[in-house]
């Protein structure tokens, strides 16, 4: 180590961007079939992909429901907003395991492959004789992952779920929200996206038991159960108390101070739990009385000691802009942040510094900026290499080079209906309308 | 176990019973651990994104060190009211599973030749101090790296370690609030911006309720360690994992990034309304609230007929009427008209039973609003064992959410115990790698 050298300055090397491309990834020899539609599924293979897994991605003839799904009912170059979203770097292949021929297709794929995920309806798979029974048989290697709503079995497995039931069967709902009002839904699929953060999580586990012993392993993952792991001390307070814990708005009921507060040009989240930061927020209020009363933490959080205490920070607050009490919060040492939006992101010097923000040409769309998945890695960082392609738009390049099929084969399939590919009167199947037939495509026909 | 509990409404009753089989929750502790073969090491501080990372990891069997300073984390007095359990809150003692629990003081030089020791041995790292600070203390990367060049190095900060912003405000703390507050979600999460009857202070972003700024960040570099980890069994080689809480929200912020750079606008606050599929909303009904989704046109066809609305559906025909953010307040009236006379167990009833008429329209999907308590006492859960309550030594009664990997066939998750007391494992620990 140059003890010369700043922590910052070594940290910045350890990142060089430049280098992105010429940096190994972690899952480069994984192959992930993708058998998912909607949110869940998808994304569950999206953050492998990012971070180097090659995954196919099988539609059925009416594609991803997803292809359907986007604000406002507004395409982009014919492009459904919500499919790009938890789609990169993926092949893209039209085949609907439920036919028999199709079936036997996947299979030779499963030979192949390493993960199978899929979050149809509890037992579809089975139905078409691809549980994890039968893939096992012939690849023992082969991790398989279902997700569903309620899990493959128990009474209320085959219920259907959305992310924003999830959301209230789960309890998220009733503790979000302001304590006058009613629940919230989050403004996002937020169900459906930490479900498939730890559904990716399991298959990760999976593959290193796997590269330990050579096993591979069936998961059922619970899409309702996964929110509520997340709901922290929500039970144990339920159980111990005898009470439904309240919602409380943006003020946090186990940091004292910690919530959104008014400014004269916006709001501030803010935070400042231990006694140093406490001290620090404090003075920066000139407000050292209320740190002499207030000292202890524990004491901060007894109700009437909180509504107290963030009263006189909220009237503070307002005689502050929010630029001014995120310099305080650096100077003092508490926490204090603005509340972003998606262009604060966007434009964000620190995020595209971080790779968080990737800016890069794609095939098919041209100029995209979209968000990278996390975490930042040193040595095999997460990458995009492009965004959502149209239905089959990979059938090519995938049955020749993995199932090693030549052309002729392929256009037989092709003709028999088992293989196929974006139907032209369905705009958000296909290509951008100023497509030229090969831009992006992987194989030379 | 009831065979009619196992498959439920399955689609396929044998495949029911055969992943029950596969994955009994009964069978778990016969089973092996996917990472008993890792060793980390959460020097995490006053912060639960660091602490359910280490959870991810425990409950799959990796061996958690948990080294707190002599007076203990800071992070077992965040606690609902200040309630606390002999030495810690009730957040602590859900995500002390699994845990040993060491203290070592990293201020003094005992401590860091101590640390040092075990890192050595060690896997993984967790830290969640600002950035530069344990590097400040000799124990950064650069030092760690030199005695361990397999050493998975797994930082959480709100602004990260590197970035102009690391610097900027990189003396601030790491909190919650700070991860949804710039994780971008916040901004569009809250009651509606575009319904007249929501009163001015309610007009704002809101958080989520539980702390998912911090699970997400947690989670993340949970994610991380793994496919580091999988690397590492690979090539022998470490790395630095820098796992920004705020990163890890915007990562799931649906299309709001792409609706900016293709239309160069922003999503609106949209309550319990949803601009891309809608009917999608919580309705008030005569006990609470319930889910409504009836979002494709033949849903909504479907819904219009079970609430006797025909005139709505004229209105409202396809989804670009019903997308429009002026006429969802107006349609959420409407429907909750209707459902305001019923319980959310008689609507349920209703549409169940117009699914099974052979000239249905489309399917409607409900689903309950259920409070914490309610939750609780259902039989899926209980049978799934989605908690788990037991006598505790160190904390008595609790109850706590289970492993919700413990449905994995080969090497279930689990929890073996819920926490342990500040230095309870300190005899333990210092004997078995550094035979004092």
């Amino acid at each position: 180590m140059d003890p010369k050298e700043s922590y910052h300055e070594f940290m910045h090397k350890l990142f060089d961007l430049g280098e992105l491309f010429e940096k190994p990834e972690s899952l480069k020899d994984i192959r992930v079939l993708e058998v998912c539609a909607l949110v869940i599924g998808p994304s569950t293979c999206d953050f492998l992909a990012e971070f180097g897994a090659e995954v196919i991605k099988f539609e059925g003839q009416r594609g991803d429901n997803m292809r359907f799904v986007t604000p406002y009912d507004y395409f982009w170059k014919n492009m459904s907003l919500g499919l790009e979203i938890q789609n990169h770097n993926k092949y893209w292949v039209g085949m609907h395991l439920g036919e028999p021929k199709a079936k036997k297709l996947f299979l030779e794929f499963v030979k192949k492959s390493d993960v199978v995920v899929d979050n149809l309806t509890p037992g579809r798979m089975a139905e078409w004789g691809l549980s994890y029974k039968e893939l096992k048989e012939i690849n023992p290697r082969i991790i398989q992952l279902h997700v569903s709503g309620y899990g493959s079995w128990g009474p209320w497995t085959g219920r259907t779920s959305y992310d924003a039931i999830a959301q209230s069967m789960g309890g998220l709902s009733a503790i979000t929200g302001f304590e006058e009002r009613g629940p919230i839904k989050s403004g996002v699929w937020i169900a459906d996206w930490i479900t498939g953060l730890m559904c990716s999580i399991g298959i990760l586990s999976a593959l290193n038991y796997r590269e330990r012993t050579g096993e591979g392993q069936f998961i059922d993952y619970l899409q309702v159960e996964n929110v509520i792991r997340w709901l922290d001390w929500t039970w144990l307070y339920a159980f111990k108390t005898g009470k439904d814990r309240k919602r409380s708005g943006n003020r946090d009921l186990s940091i004292c101070p910690s919530d959104l507060f008014d400014c004269v040009d916006g709001w501030v989240a803010l935070a400042a739990f231990s006694e140093e930061e406490f001290r620090g927020l404090c003075k920066a209020m000139n407000r050292l009385d209320l740190y002499a009363v207030y000292t202890d933490p524990l004491e901060r959080l007894k109700d009437e000691n909180a509504r107290e205490l963030l009263k006189a920070i909220s009237e503070w607050s307002r005689t502050k802009r929010v630029a001014e009490v995120e310099a305080l919060g650096s100077k003092y040492g508490f926490a204090a942040s603005r509340v972003l939006k998606a262009s604060d992101a966007y434009y964000s010097e620190h995020y595209r510094e971080r790779g968080a923000i990737q800016e890069y040409e794609d095939a098919l769309y041209g100029d995209m900026v979209q968000h990278c998945y996390p975490p930042r890695l040193s040595e095999t960082p997460s990458r995009l290499k492009w965004g959502c392609r149209p239905l089959g738009f990979d059938n090519e390049y995938i049955f020749t080079t993995i199932l090693n099929m030549s052309l002729e084969e392929i256009k037989k399939l092709k003709q028999k209906g088992i293989i196929f590919k974006w139907n032209p009167k369905v705009p958000s199947q296909g290509p951008p309308p100023d497509w030229d037939g090969s831009k992006g495509v992987r194989y030379r026909g | 176990m009831d065979d009619k509990r196992i498959i439920g409404l399955a689609v396929n009753e044998d495949y029911a019973r055969w992943t029950h089989k596969e994955t009994n929750p009964d069978d778990v502790s016969r089973k092996p651990e996917a990472l008993d073969d890792m060793l980390v090491l959460d020097v995490s501080y006053g912060s639960f994104a660091g602490l359910f990372a280490s959870s991810i990891l425990a409950e799959m069997g990796a061996e958690v060190i948990r080294i707190e300073p002599p007076q203990g984390d800071i992070a077992r007095k965040m606690t609902p009211y200040g309630i606390m359990i002999n030495d810690s809150g009730l957040p602590y003692i859900v995500e002390g599973r699994n845990k040993f629990h060491i203290t070592l003081d990293l201020i003094h030089e005992e401590g860091k030749t101590l640390l040092k020791k075990l890192v050595k041995r060690a896997d993984v790292l967790i830290e969640t101090f600002k950035p530069a600070y344990l590097d400040g203390l000799g124990l950064g990367y650069r030092q760690l790296r030199q005695i361990n060049s397999g050493l998975i190095y797994c930082a959480i900060h709100s602004y990260g370690h590197f970035g102009s912003n690391a610097q900027k405000y990189g003396n601030q703390p790491d909190y919650d609030i700070i991860g949804q507050a710039r994780g971008v979600v916040m901004s569009i999460t809250g009651e509606s911006e575009l319904d007249g009857k929501v009163p001015e202070a309610y007009n704002k972003p809101l958080k989520h309720g539980n702390w998912m700024g911090w699970h997400t960040g947690g989670a993340w570099a949970a994610f991380g360690i793994n496919a580091a980890m999988l690397y590492k069994r690979k090539t022998g080689k470490g790395q630095f994992i820098d796992s920004s809480p705020p990163e890890g929200l915007m990562a799931m912020s649906n299309y709001v990034m792409q609706y900016f750079h293709t239309a160069g606008e922003h999503m609106p606050r949209a309550g319990n309304y949803d601009y891309a599929v809608f009917p999608y909303t919580y309705e008030k009904c005569k006990d609470g609230y319930t889910f409504i989704g009836a979002y494709s046109d033949s849903s909504w066809a479907a819904l219009c007929e079970i609430m006797n609305r025909p005139d709505l559906q004229q209105q409202f025909p396809t989804s670009k009427e019903r997308l429009v953010p002026e006429n969802q307040p107006i349609i959420q009236h409407e429907i909750e008209k209707f459902t305001t006379q019923y319980t959310s167990d008689e609507l349920l009833k209703m549409i169940t039973e117009y699914s099974r008429r052979p000239d249905k329209k489309g399917v409607v999907v409900m689903g309950r609003l259920e409070s914490p308590k309610d939750v609780l006492t259902r039989d899926h859960w209980k049978d799934r064992k989605t908690f788990i309550t037991l006598n505790d030594p160190g904390y008595g009664e609790v109850c706590v959410q289970n492993s919700s990997f413990k449905a994995m066939s080969r090497t279930p998750g689990r929890v073996k115990w819920v926490c342990r007391p500040i230095g309870a494992d300190n005899d333990l620990i210092y004997q078995k790698y550094l035979a004092m």
